[in-house]
């Protein structure tokens, strides 16, 4: 899915891909961390402190970011056996439904997730390790994350209304679970 | 506390909004929170807030992103095509002779990748180009790939088991060593079912008589180094103990971004296009896991656990019966849902009797990838037939699902040798650790 064209009512408007070349980066710095942890270990009999929970911060973090650029790019997995069975309309109404419940679903997460935050923030907890990590600055990004994954479900679901003044097969560029083939272009991409 | 009927009617219920199109990870979302407001009331929703961060900041899903990360340089990376014909080399004199290679190419890559959709894909590109010259029956060339495809998420590192063990509480490292030979037993069902075919219908494929000088050979066989040397390393990482598999899967992927460097075929280009489909794929996996993680914590607050033993108690079922009757029951339900779905949504209902019927959870492990695997190639939706029709790009699905016959009698072979000898699964962990 090389070419997007932008200037088009269903644009994606945000680009969200940036979520994911940060995130790369962030995976790949943690492998490099971990792997000269792994090497002070064994060579030097040193051990660098707490790149585990460092390594958790960091998936936690581009996890609920990722959930908002999967949202946009339709990545989260929805089952099409019998969805593509059914009339094109029905299809554009259970499409739209399902990106509404999507942004519901992460408000859900995010009411959950704020939660937590108001507690480490209320009680001021710190990580129990040697790093001692304010538990509210991890959290905070990961909450944030959480309310852009929701924004972003809805704004798919936007563009999807949009979309359908166009037509249906607009609508499906923005709302459907992808095709075989467009699965295939991202793996040669 | 719930009964039989009000569990299975749930289940129904997830399936139900599975199927009318809702993202799976919503579906069990939503069923979890009905389940909680019928039978709790709202304050049971809040306590699990805490739960969530803690999910999704468990160092053992860090290995996912680093497992996919690892897969996604690889397929990068430009040591496909070599690979394959140096496979070629060693592999086409058997009765069959490129469809072995396909196996293999399949199997060697899956050791490195866990999604079957990009073994089928890259795979099927490369072999698809080479079979265009050559006289072999197109659907068994299409099945070979398929099939062989599914051995991504058996062969370690799997992305599947790493879910399933986050999810069952059960050792990865276990698990991983518990795939090996099932693996390794499948690969080579396969291969048999393919020298079968052809010394039976010898017309099936062209007879290689000639293959390049040794030498040739010899030399061709360092392409073949890259995959293994990885495997071989990461795995050897976990079982020499000097490693955890979150960090031999760290150490994987600074392997496969020299080895890529190496080859020349890294670039800002080429590594944001990993990075992208990495995240997108980690966090469609996370958002399933935590909704999964959720669900599970309101069927065990609802009792189910306890409502399913005593149902397959008062059934007088045994390990063996229940098995077969899951064998079945996945069979079925492997021809209409994603396969991931179907292994997480499954877990609350089904884990709860393996436990009570005292199956090792590790074999069960296993035993529920194969499945799993078996729907990838089912027709009519194994995912699997579409993605090498959709390579393929002309012809009939149905050439797919003929081709794939052979293949699925394999597989299940493989399910009834592993429920006959379960050491097959459980040697090597029990070995290791």
């Amino acid at each position: 899915m090389g070419a997007r064209k932008n200037a088009r009512p269903y644009s994606k408007g945000i680009q969200m891909r940036i979520f994911g070349i940060f995130g790369g980066y962030a995976c790949l710095g943690l492998s490099f961390l971990i792997f000269f942890e792994i090497i002070a270990r064994k060579l030097f009999n040193h051990s660098l402190q707490g790149v585990d929970e460092i390594g958790g911060y960091v998936v936690a973090i581009i996890g609920t970011f990722g959930m908002a650029l999967a949202a946009v790019e339709r990545a989260h997995t929805r089952i099409d056996v019998l969805l593509f069975r059914l009339p094109k309309k029905v299809q554009a109404i259970l499409n739209l439904i399902s990106y509404i419940a999507l942004g519901i679903g992460a408000a859900f997460m995010g009411y959950m997730g704020w939660y937590t935050l108001d507690e480490s923030l209320t009680f001021g907890s710190v990580s129990s390790s040697p790093l001692q990590v304010p538990l509210w600055i991890p959290q905070s990004l990961w909450m944030l994350g959480l309310v852009i994954f929701g924004l972003s479900a809805l704004w798919t679901a936007f563009r999807g209304v949009l979309a359908l003044r166009i037509g249906l097969k607009e609508a499906e560029k923005v709302l459907a679970p992808p095709s075989i083939n467009e699965e295939i272009e991202e793996v040669r991409k | 506390m719930i009964d039989l009927t009000g569990a299975i009617f749930g289940f129904l219920i997830m399936l139900g909004l599975m199927f009318i199109g809702l993202h799976v990870g919503i579906a069990m979302l939503a069923t979890g929170v009905l389940g909680a407001m019928i039978y709790f009331g709202p304050p049971v929703l809040l306590s699990y807030g805490t739960n969530l961060w803690a999910v999704m900041n468990d160092f053992l899903l860090t290995t996912i992103p680093l497992f996919v990360l690892l897969g996604e340089i690889l397929l990068r990376a430009g040591i496909t095509r070599n690979m394959y014909e140096s496979l070629t080399d060693w592999l086409s004199r058997m009765p069959g002779g490129l469809l072995h290679t396909n196996i293999g190419a399949c199997a060697m890559f899956s050791a490195v990748s866990g999604s079957s959709v990009a073994t089928a894909a890259t795979i099927g590109t490369v072999a698809l180009d080479e079979f265009k010259r050559r006289a072999y029956n197109e659907p068994l060339v299409l099945g070979s790939i398929a099939a062989g495809a599914t051995l991504g998420i058996l062969i370690p590192p799997s992305v599947n088991l790493i879910i399933y063990g986050a999810l069952t509480n059960t050792s990865i490292g276990q698990l991983f060593a518990a795939g090996i030979l099932p693996g390794i037993l499948l690969t080579l069902v396969f291969m048999a079912i393919i020298v079968i075919a052809t010394l039976w219908k010898p017309s099936l494929a062209e007879q290689v008589t000639e293959v390049p000088p040794l030498t040739d050979r010899l030399s061709r066989l360092r392409y073949l180094l890259p995959p293994l040397g990885i495997f071989v390393i990461v795995m050897g990482a976990i079982y020499g103990g000097w490693a955890t598999p979150t960090e031999a899967a760290a150490l994987g992927v600074v392997l496969a971004f020299g080895l890529a460097a190496l080859n020349r075929e890294l670039s800002f280009s080429m590594l944001h296009e990993a990075f992208i489909a990495t995240i997108k794929t980690s966090a469609m996996l996370l958002f399933i896991i935590t909704a999964a993680f959720f669900l599970n914590f309101i069927v065990g607050l609802l009792g189910v656990p306890q409502a399913m033993s005593r149902t397959v108690t008062d059934l007088g079922l045994n390990a063996t019966q229940m098995i077969l009757i899951l064998v079945l029951f996945y069979l079925v339900m492997g021809c209409f849902l994603e396969t991931l779905s179907m292994m997480v949504g499954t877990i609350p209902i089904v884990m709860p009797v393996i436990l009570h019927l005292g199956i090792d959870p590790v074999w069960f492990g296993i035993f529920l990838v194969i499945m799993m695997e078996l729907a990838l190639i089912t027709p009519p939706v194994g995912m699997n037939l579409y993605v090498v029709q959709a390579v393929r790009g002309r012809g009939e699905l149905a050439d797919v699902y003929r081709g794939i016959l052979p293949f699925v009698a394999a597989m299940l072979l493989t399910v009834g040798l592993i429920i006959i000898w379960p050491q097959i699964v459980l040697l090597l962990p029990e070995a290791l650790f």
